[in-house]
């Protein structure tokens, strides 16, 4: 019996640089009476390393489980390198996969396992070994191919699991929480690791994780999802500073949330009633909202757009609340203040070499920030929030 | 907290049951051997001597060892399909694995029985055959080797399905997906994953079934006859019949030693095989 030849990896490899693009057209996943995912439309460019953040649940694995093929959408379409996909089972797509647990063969040697997809593609022994030894290179492991796995630390387990998918030379690269069960020390070099190779191949990778740290230091793009939806896509900047909603923002990154009411909208600038009295907000800031006066709406500010200032300090064109600082924690680099305006508890942090001039914990200060600053947000529905974000 | 402390009188009682256990073990292995090399006259080598010597005795010693095999391997390989199934049919596992199991929940001698019922020259499998008239004369089923190895590959079947499903089971759960993305089909990601992970389980089985049945007792008597004796059922009749327990106790010494010779080879070959996988 012949393997089943992925005839997309032969066919696309003169054009290696334009390899790799993902296209999700309006694709939905439903189990009996439950819909997984419904309505998603994606776009992924060739090359890219994009990563599918959300909480467990949302349908992260499930997309990628969709891409590679495991499993089969309810409705849409998949496309990659503008081929439909729909059909084809796992082997017969231009993808590679890293598992959660990995999944490699336990009885086979490190070589043994990245040689196994190119003996199946019956690759001749001198070109098979120059291939295994220089992708073993790739990840660092060159000097381990005579090993059996269970000799392997954890770390390196990772690196044969990406060896062995990569060393097929695949268009995409489909990983689900590979990194998952590793300590924090490990994990941050391997995430170093992938995205340097993502970069030297060029290949794209999807990357599934529920870290949104992981998925900010890595990523070129990140799929915010959450309920079956895609709640943003995006480059990592702009999704931390842009959110699309309330939702998005509080994944990514810590968020202050101040509660409010829109008093009115005029063109340009939106006024609030909050804590500290009513303000007005440049109409820049509203994320995907477009309130009519008196509904709630939360204002979103990040920490470090939050200064403190001495009582008697010039706050420029910023608003400025009276506060109380609670708590002064230096964290290495930064400053981490907890304060409180009113009944409203906020986060602020500040560089630690300009402490100096900084209040200490139990001082009264002035809290600012810039209007432009604010990001004005539809509060998140009251049983969504409890299960994380449902969209209305 | 405890490892320090000095053994309380109370905790060695608790040693005693094991003591008991270990002295009866070491008492009855002495027995045996103090009777087996001794005749009714004193110590001596009598009985080994006429045992590793005769003919009739050797053809005993062959039909032993090779009808076990014989039962371990076709056991395995009857064992290994069932075992896939039970592997794949999650939801009917618990369900299907009772159904293997529940011929032991009947006696040892009503199943044997039941086989003779079964394989008899006026039995139900010749009875059929005649009928259907695709023999003439009834087949020898049983009442030599035949019947014995039908005998014991039923009994020791479920031995064999569970201890390859056991390992099926250790396969961990993604590894015939990952060689699917890799570019296997289903039959080679059969061949070169699950089968060779499977097959310390195949052979642990294949061990013990052989250990079991050459030193079956029942099976032999009932479904070979006088005529076709195992070491076990000529012990038997040393003890029942001739009441001579220095021969038998040397018969048993002899089967000891056959069993550990070859447990040693066989672990040799499984070594040779499947190597260490751990």
């Amino acid at each position: 019996m012949s393997p089943a030849q992925p005839e997309a990896l032969a066919q696309a490899a003169p054009s290696r640089a334009a390899r790799g693009s993902i296209h999700v057209t309006s694709v939905a996943k439903t189990y009996d009476a439950t819909t997984v995912l419904s309505g998603l439309d994606l776009a992924v460019e060739a090359g890219t390393f994009v990563t599918l953040l959300g909480p467990s649940g949302c349908g992260k694995t499930t997309l990628l489980r969709l891409i590679a093929g495991f499993i089969q959408p309810s409705a849409g379409k998949i496309a990659i390198d503008g081929r439909d996909m729909a059909g084809l089972p796992p082997q017969r797509r231009p993808i590679g996969m890293v598992f959660q647990n990995l999944a490699l063969f336990p009885h086979f040697s490190v070589e043994e396992n990245v040689a196994y997809g190119l003996r199946l593609r019956n690759v001749p022994e001198p070109e098979l070994r120059r291939k295994v030894g220089s992708f073993l290179d790739l990840v660092g492991l060159g000097h381990l191919g005579g090993r059996r796995i269970s000799q392997l630390s954890g770390g390196q387990k990772q690196r044969v699991a990406l060896a062995r998918s990569l060393v097929l030379e695949p268009s995409i690269l489909l990983l689900d929480e590979p990194l998952s069960a590793l300590d924090l020390q490990l994990r941050k070099q391997l995430q170093v690791a992938l995205k340097e190779i993502q970069r030297e191949l060029s290949t794209t990778f999807v990357f599934v994780t529920h870290d949104q740290e992981e998925a900010t230091l890595m990523s070129d793009r990140i799929v915010v999802m959450s309920a079956g939806a895609i709640q943003q896509y995006d480059t990592p900047p702009a999704i931390y500073s842009q959110a699309a909603n309330l939702f998005v923002a509080k994944f990514v990154g810590e968020l202050n949330e101040i509660p409010g009411r829109i008093a009115a909208t005029t063109a340009g600038t939106v006024e609030i009633d909050g804590p500290g009295g009513r303000h007005a907000l440049p109409a820049s800031g509203l994320r995907g909202y477009s309130p009519a006066p008196g509904a709630p709406c939360v204002i979103g500010l990040r920490p470090e757009r939050i200064a403190i200032l001495p009582p008697d300090a010039d706050a420029g064109g910023s608003i400025v609340l009276p506060g109380t600082v609670i708590e002064r924690i230096a964290l290495g680099p930064v400053l981490r203040f907890v304060l409180r305006c009113g009944e409203q508890r906020l986060v602020a942090v500040r560089l630690a070499s300009d402490g100096a001039a900084l209040p200490e914990a139990g001082a009264a200060c002035r809290i600012a920030f810039d209007p432009a600053d604010a990001q004005i947000f539809e509060p998140l529905a009251a049983p969504a929030a409890a299960s994380f974000g449902e969209k209305p | 907290m405890t490892e320090t402390q000095a053994p309380s009188p109370a905790k060695a009682l608790l040693l005693l049951p094991v003591l008991v256990l270990l002295g009866l073990f070491f008492a009855s292995v002495f027995q045996l051997f103090s009777h087996g090399f001794a005749d009714a006259d004193g110590w001596s080598l009598r009985y080994f001597r006429q045992i590793l010597h005769r003919s009739d005795y050797q053809v005993i010693f062959a039909r032993t060892i090779l009808s076990s095999l014989t039962v371990a391997l076709v056991s395995v390989a009857l064992s290994y399909p069932i075992a896939l199934l039970l592997w794949r049919l999650e939801r009917w596992r618990n369900t299907l694995l009772i159904v293997v199991l529940v011929p032991w929940l009947v006696s040892l001698v009503v199943r044997t029985y039941g086989w003779l019922v079964l394989l008899g020259p006026k039995g139900v499998i010749n009875g059929m055959l005649a009928w259907t008239g695709i023999i003439q004369q009834p087949l020898a089923l049983m009442f030599n080797d035949l019947g014995i190895v039908i005998g014991l590959t039923h009994v020791l079947i479920p031995f064999a399905v569970i201890s390859i499903l056991s390992s099926l089971l250790a396969i961990e759960s993604n590894l015939e997906e990952a060689s699917g993305v890799l570019g296997a089909s289903r039959f080679q990601t059969f061949r070169r994953i699950v089968l060779p992970l499977s097959l310390p389980g195949a052979f642990t089985a294949l061990i013990v079934i052989f250990l079991a049945s050459i030193g079956a007792i029942v099976t032999p008597i009932v479904l070979g006859g006088m005529s076709h004796q195992f070491v076990g059922s000529q012990i038997y009749q040393e003890v029942m019949y001739t009441f001579n327990l220095n021969k038998a106790a040397a018969w048993s010494i002899c089967l000891l030693a056959i069993s550990f010779l070859s447990l040693l080879l066989l672990k040799a070959i499984e070594r040779r095989l499947i190597g260490p996988l751990e």
